[in-house]
């Protein structure tokens, strides 16, 4: 699915922290936006995962704006996976049930256990394993359903940097078969491992590296 | 099914809180409609024996006041049609060391209707004592009734609280008692066609006094009017105290779960679902709440049936109608109660969850 934003602007309030942002995202590339903190990022993000409406702009999905998409609910449980800073498991389910919560069909499911190096803790509660298992199931959760795009705000947020990495070959790896991921991060080390980098400053665009 | 217990056993300490809620909700429901539809199944079956039609004095509010002529009943029986007429007087005196209880001064003919269970019927200057209170009062010998001695003649059984708990004498020594020929005359009928007719022909005859169907007369008395409708609200309130316990209650548990549910609208899960997942939840805790409830009231009312502080007055019965009513009840109870969280939960908008700093 390829995402395309025009002349998007956000206010929250008298604010204005998204001042005229325009950009493409492909799908099947892993887009990385960075930039300081209060920089927009996590405003940029909302908007195009469909959660946030922009003041200003407009979002199109293969081509199709947000209002001819039919049943929004429909469409992001098709075609968008979210993972957030916190993993948000819930606790009274088990890791494989948390995945399969959303899941259409459930057919996936163990693969994407054993891709993300989970199978054998599948049956474990989220208090049972350690904050990058937690944070590789809230992976296979967004992936369940073979979205077109999964969008991460800060998803290495709460590891250290050695599963922070891992979550980002993690990324590579799902987007080099064909799944979209943006992510926002602070971290500068996810510029080794995105096919793009978008780098916010202010409200705007300021950079795109290829 | 194993989802929802899983989240009812995740928040037990709330669940725990919700299921007390209700149940004493319901119970309250089930022991104030069984009381109170007990209070006047016992009195009306008291009149139906052998009363198809029920005299009494004109435009009185309650049968302890009437008082009519006894002598009418004679006239009354020579109607055609008419088998048998029985005149009762209804009191209620302090027995030593009783402060009150139920007096039945019976004409004679009506004294088949008690099942002797030892000893004579009364003749005059005698009472013969419901079980009841023969076993409170410790099998007495005499007893002492406004300032007057009876001799005890006899015991009788009988299945309606009021009577088991009382004292039966004859009309003459009654009449003494309370100061009145009778209270009322009940009218056993050879031919229920002929009720109307009968009903009719005793109104025109007797000005004073008032006849009435028996089955007309409970349901237009007054009395049975009044225990119905304060069992009514106080059911009402019961209900509208669960409903805000549960209200209150899944209000806090939504609120605690708030990121599950912002995860479920995330990931594309209907509002749908999580409405139909939270009423789940409290369906589960009120069919739980409704069968304790049952158990506890069925308990409660054992106990009062065989309390000797109440004489067996107070009588309750849960029957299926009455059980299935309450469980009706307890569902209403559930959905209503939990509905407005629910929305609120399936509104839950995923932006907190990228916004929020925690968990
Ligand atoms: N709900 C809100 N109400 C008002 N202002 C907001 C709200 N959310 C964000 N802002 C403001 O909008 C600006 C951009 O916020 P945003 O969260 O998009 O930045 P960010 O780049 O994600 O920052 P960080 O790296 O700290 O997460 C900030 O100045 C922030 O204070
Ligand atoms: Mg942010």
């Amino acid at each position: 699915m390829k995402i395309e934003a025009t002349g998007l602007e956000h206010f929250y309030g008298h604010e204005k922290v998204l001042d005229g942002v325009d950009l493409t995202i492909d799908s099947g590339s892993f887009t990385a936006i960075i930039g300081e903190s209060g920089s927009g990022k996590t405003t940029l993000l909302s908007i195009l995962s469909t959660l946030l409406q922009p003041t200003k702009g407009i979002t199109r999905y293969d081509g199709k704006r947000l209002s001819e998409l039919g049943n929004i609910d429909r469409f992001r449980r098709h075609n968008i996976g979210f993972v957030f800073q916190f993993h948000y498991l819930i606790s009274y389910l088990t890791l494989r049930e948390n995945i399969a919560l959303g899941a259409i069909d459930e057919s996936r499911i163990e693969s994407l256990l054993h891709s993300l190096g989970i199978a054998k803790l599948s049956h474990r509660y989220s208090d049972e394993v350690s904050g990058g298992e937690r944070q590789r199931a809230a992976i296979a959760r967004a992936l369940v359903n073979a979205p077109s795009v999964v969008f991460a705000d800060e998803p290495t947020g709460n590891l250290d940097s050695k599963n922070a990495l891992g979550v980002y070959k993690l990324f590579r790896e799902f987007s080099h078969q064909g799944t979209g991921f943006v992510v926002a991060s602070h971290d500068k080390k996810i510029a080794d491992y995105a096919d793009v980098i978008i780098e916010m400053e202010d409200g705007i665009v300021k950079q795109i590296h290829q | 099914m194993i989802t929802p217990i899983k989240a009812l056993r995740k928040n037990r300490f709330k669940t725990a809180l919700i299921f007390i809620s209700m149940s004493v909700s319901i119970a309250a429901i089930f022991l104030i409609s069984a009381i109170s539809g007990g209070v006047v199944s016992m009195y009306s079956s008291m009149l139906k024996t052998d009363g198809d039609i029920i005299v009494t004095q004109k435009g009185i509010a309650d049968t302890f006041f009437s008082d009519i002529n006894r002598s009418a009943a004679d006239e009354i029986a020579a109607i055609n049609g008419v088998r048998e007429v029985s005149a009762l007087i209804l009191g209620a005196a302090p027995v030593d060391p009783l402060p009150i209880v139920g007096i039945y001064g019976a004409s004679k003919n009506r004294f088949k209707s008690y099942a002797l269970k030892q000893g004579l019927y009364p003749s005059s200057g005698e009472v013969m004592l419901g079980s009841k209170i023969y076993e409170t009062l410790k099998h007495p010998k005499t007893i002492s009734l406004s300032k007057k001695e009876f001799r005890v003649s006899g015991v009788f059984k009988s299945r309606i609280g009021f009577e088991d708990g009382g004292v039966v004498m004859g009309l003459e020594d009654a009449g003494a008692v309370f100061h009145k020929s009778a209270s009322i005359f009940l009218l056993a009928l050879n031919d229920l066609g002929k009720s109307d007719a009968i009903v009719a022909q005793i109104n025109k005859t007797y000005p004073q006094m008032e006849a009435k169907t028996t089955d007309g007369f409970i349901d237009s008395y007054n009395q049975f009017k009044i225990i119905k409708t304060s069992s009514d609200v106080i059911g009402a309130m019961a209900f509208l105290m669960g409903i805000l316990g549960i209200v209150s209650m899944m209000s806090m548990v939504v609120n605690d779960r708030r990121a599950e549910f912002g995860i479920m609208r995330s990931i594309g899960l209907s509002s749908r679902v999580i409405i139909f997942k939270l009423l789940g939840e409290t369906l589960i805790i009120a069919l739980l709440a409704f069968a304790v409830a049952y158990g506890v009231s069925e308990a409660v009312l054992e106990l009062i049936k065989h309390a000797d502080k109440f004489q067996g007055y107070i009588n309750g019965e849960i029957t299926a109608a009455l059980a299935i009513k309450v469980f009706v009840v307890s569902v209403v109870m559930a959905l209503f109660g939990t509905l407005l969280p629910a929305v609120y939960a399936a509104r839950v908008d995923p932006m907190s969850l990228i916004q929020r700093g925690g968990a």
